[in-house]
């Protein structure tokens, strides 16, 4: 049986693990939400200035979903932990950034540029872990429980022992991101089914 | 246990999987030289369908390519609510939308196909089209679905030439996979098409089996290969352990090969670490240039095309060895019956996957 060990949410004002607020956006504070919430939970990783929103999105997800569960690393080998996440709008946000530095900055920016695919997220929570294991990223037109238990079981039992699910809705303003870890051999947690992952996401959209 | 079969592919080669072999045997390029295509008007080598005219190319493309898979295959496959089908591209019709890029194309799939369920696309960079086919092989091994359509398609826009251009990544000629000189990729753009299934009796022209491959991350840098071919290797490695496959079962190999230095170094250390150095291997960038998110697709089309023929397809562009390690890089077409072939693909985001088709 498979079981959802560990969750976070990041809105567009609040971040929280397991359902607990831990951080709260201070509204005229000079760094941007994603900042406030790496300083103030005290995250060491410089590379994490240079990623974009989806980037550090996920990053700071996991990295929370890491303290929460602490050992996490070292119980599984290095390919044995997949990562299976989704969204609506791929990398538009980064995408959009991308075009303006060609038709209003005078020439394309490689350092946007190398953001502008959805899975990059996926690479940056690898080389941050030194994870190995199967990746995948899908666009969808909404979160659908039933596609990341479908895939995720797929992932458990062709390999993996554990699979870091997300959505990471990442557009201007609008942030809406559900990260969670599921395992297949844990003591606590919920059963990881659809029902439960609809209602523990509870992502307004949805 | 899955089948593969019903390959299309739509590229500057020709509008029919047909047109393509005959062009791909007579070793012709979809490259050209085009006129004012990078940024600052510069003129660049690619392979783009200068012929294609459609408000929505990408739209347009999809459709063409599941129309042609619908007349491979039992015509009650496409509606079957137990039909999925997968949509293997990096920016879809991003000049049109560019904050939904896939929705509409999706939407139209939908209704002019009666589609039971709606496809699901998945943007994993160049490794796009292989983890596609790979899905579509575990959705159908674990039940979930009995029919999977893997169409794969990217077009070319400013925005991904623009952007390979401030990488630097783009050759000043037409791209040469695995050769002492080569010095960048050529964008391409396209649509590849297969279907697997559980079945084999739904395909009208043959099947292959489809081994189902796995993927890893390089777990080193976002866009640049890993110095030790660590995903590659991990990635081959697995795909062959868990099909119970040696490595001297491969009779060839279509490799990723872009053409840029750093990435065709990395597969030849990944290939020699698995003891593949012996292999007949080619890359196909050199006929239809790098089509991203197509790419797999397209040239697991291609393979199984070689299979059907008996021919393997010389690595267009290749001429003299670059590489540290040794690969036996194919120079002029062979006459050959593979029975086990290996497909590969290296992507940004420190992605690899890789995937075996054999013959029955």
């Amino acid at each position: 049986m498979s079981l959802i060990t560990t969750y976070c949410h990041l809105s567009s004002d609040h971040c929280s693990v397991n359902g607990e607020i831990v951080v709260t956006r201070e509204k005229d504070a000079a760094d941007s939400w994603f900042k406030q919430i790496y300083k103030e939970q005290e995250i060491v990783y410089p590379k994490f200035y240079k990623m974009d929103a989806l980037s550090q999105a996920g990053f700071l997800a996991s990295e929370l979903i890491k303290r929460a569960n602490q050992g996490l690393t070292d119980k599984y080998k290095d390919d044995e932990i997949a990562m299976l996440f989704a969204n609506q709008s791929s990398s538009a946000d980064t995408d959009l950034r991308f075009v303006h530095s060609y038709e209003l900055n005078g020439a394309p920016s490689p350092s946007l540029f190398v953001y502008t695919l959805p899975n990059i997220v996926l690479g940056e929570i690898a080389i941050r872990n030194k994870w190995f294991g199967e990746n995948m990223f899908a666009v969808l037109p909404k979160f659908a429980p039933g596609f990341f238990v479908d895939y995720g079981q797929i992932l458990l039992t062709t390999g993996a022992k554990a699979v870091l699910i997300g959505w990471l809705g990442i557009l201007g303003d609008n942030v809406e991101v559900f990260v969670a870890l599921v395992e297949s051999e844990s003591e606590g947690g919920m059963d990881f089914n659809s029902e439960n992952l609809l209602k523990l996401a509870d992502l307004s959209h949805a | 246990m899955t089948y593969i079969g019903a390959e299309v592919i739509i590229s500057p080669l020709g509008r029919t999987t047909a047109e393509n072999w005959a062009a791909m045997h007579a070793n012709r390029s979809g490259i050209s030289l085009v006129k004012q295509a990078g940024f600052d008007d510069t003129d660049l080598y690619l392979s783009k369908m200068l012929d294609l005219v459609s408000e929505f190319k990408f739209e347009k493309l999809i459709s063409d390519a599941l129309a042609a898979v619908a007349e491979n295959i039992d015509p009650a496959i496409l509606t079957s609510d137990k039909t999925i089908v997968l949509v293997s591209s990096t920016k879809g019709e991003l000049d049109k939308n560019i904050t939904d890029q896939f929705g509409k194309s999706i939407d139209a799939l939908v209704t002019a196909f009666g589609l039971a369920n709606r496809p699901v696309v998945l943007p994993n960079a160049c490794i796009s089209g292989v983890l596609a086919i790979n899905a579509a092989s575990n959705l159908i091994n674990a039940k979930i679905y009995d029919h999977a359509i893997v169409i794969g398609c990217d077009l070319i826009s400013d925005f991904v030439v623009y952007g390979f251009q401030s990488l630097f990544a783009i050759s000043d000629k037409p791209c040469a996979p695995f050769d002492a000189l080569r010095n960048g990729i050529t964008m391409g753009e396209g649509c590849g098409a297969v279907v697997v299934s559980e079945t084999k009796g739904i395909f009208k022209n043959g099947a292959f089996r489809l081994l189902s491959g796995t993927s890893a991350n390089d777990a080193n840098h976002i866009s640049g290969p890993s110095r030790t071919g660590e995903g590659l290797f991990r990635s081959v490695k697995k795909t062959l352990e868990t099909n119970h496959v040696a490595p001297d079962e491969i009779d060839f190999i279509c490799a990723h090969g872009t053409a840029t230095v750093f990435n065709d170094e990395m597969e030849s250390i990944a290939f020699d670490r698995i003891g593949l150095n012996d292999v007949p291997l080619s890359s196909l960038k050199g006929y239809f240039g790098h089509t991203l998110g197509a790419a797999g697709v397209i040239e697991t089309a291609a393979s199984m095309q070689m299979m059907q023929h008996g021919i393997l397809l010389k690595s267009l562009g290749y001429q003299e060895s670059g590489t540290s390690k040794k690969l036996n890089v194919v120079a002029d077409n062979m006459t050959s019956h593979p029975k086990t072939i290996l497909k590969t693909a290296s992507g940004f985001g420190g992605g690899n996957a890789s995937l075996i088709i054999r013959s029955l």
